[in-house]
């Protein structure tokens, strides 16, 4: 674990590299690679996102229809922002476990889900919406 | 091998397990709920939500695109209705699935059942089978 040393960021890289070597953790504390895995399967999910909200902005972009283009493009943005946020807290759960803190990802689990009903609700009111339109052309 | 609610067998961690930790209630706020299950079962499950909302996301861009990417192909508007709707469905479950399985494991309870995997591999072999058939239709 790094010390919270005033000015830290001010060494030189390769004392800043020796130090990290020499803080690593002696004991193997992540039985299979539990929270690189995790980590990883949050980056895959976080970039199906983005390109499913892509594929939504593209298709309503096609229909003209602006609000879903602006679901999209939130879509996007929240999936953007999640995998931002799996990549800088796959490096604090090292911290968490060594801790031995709570690791489970309650808010970030229950934002993920509930963007991803909302995304797929969206996606099917697009479908009815664009129906509806071709029975009335 | 750890039950699933054993401890972590490694160094000090999971040492304050006794100290309730929080977890969403049922009144939707974090509140101090059963005890921490091992951490491994913990991000097994988070894997297992993460995965399922990834077949979501790409099942409704499966029927985006059979909506709106796919030329000339008769009952197009079918297909991509039907795929959105099992996406939906994957969606609202997976979380579901992920909560009644964290909750089970807090309480020390027996791991709930799910129809999700049945519902979704029959729907992806319904809709599969619809494809192929409207494809001959259309071709024929």
């Amino acid at each position: 674990m790094t010390e919270p040393t005033p000015g830290r960021g001010r060494r030189p890289r390769s004392e800043r590299r020796r130090r990290r070597i020499r803080n690593r953790p002696e004991r193997r504390f992540d039985d299979g690679l539990q929270h690189e895995r995790t980590a990883l399967a949050w980056e895959r999910t976080a970039i199906s996102g983005v390109v499913a909200g892509a594929v939504l902005v593209r298709a309503a972009n096609a229909e003209g229809l602006s609000v879903f283009v602006l679901v999209g493009l939130l879509q996007i943005a929240i999936a953007g922002g999640v995998l931002l946020w799996a990549s800088l807290h796959y490096e604090e759960l090292h911290g968490v476990l060594r801790r031995g803190d709570s690791v489970v990802h309650p808010h970030a689990t229950r934002l993920v889900g509930v963007t991803t009903i909302g995304f797929t609700f969206a996606a099917v009111g697009f479908a009815v919406v664009t129906g509806v339109g071709q029975l009335l052309a | 091998m750890a039950s699933h609610n054993g401890r972590v067998p490694t160094d000090d961690a999971h040492e304050r397990a006794s100290e309730p930790p929080d977890w969403i209630g049922p009144d939707r706020r974090a509140v101090p709920l059963g005890s921490e299950p091992d951490y491994r079962f913990t991000l097994a499950n988070e894997r297992t939500f993460l995965a399922w909302i990834r077949t979501a996301l790409a099942l409704a861009a499966g029927g985006l695109g059979a909506l709106n990417l796919i030329e000339n192909f008769y009952g197009q508007e079918i297909v991509g209705f039907l795929l959105l709707g099992l996406s939906a469905t994957a969606a609202v479950n997976a979380y579901r699935r992920w909560r009644s399985v964290e909750l089970a494991m807090r309480l020390e309870q027996p791991l709930p059942n799910s129809r999700l995997p049945m519902i979704v591999a029959l729907g992806t072999t319904v809709i599969g089978l619809a494809v192929a058939v409207l494809f001959a239709l259309g071709e024929w």
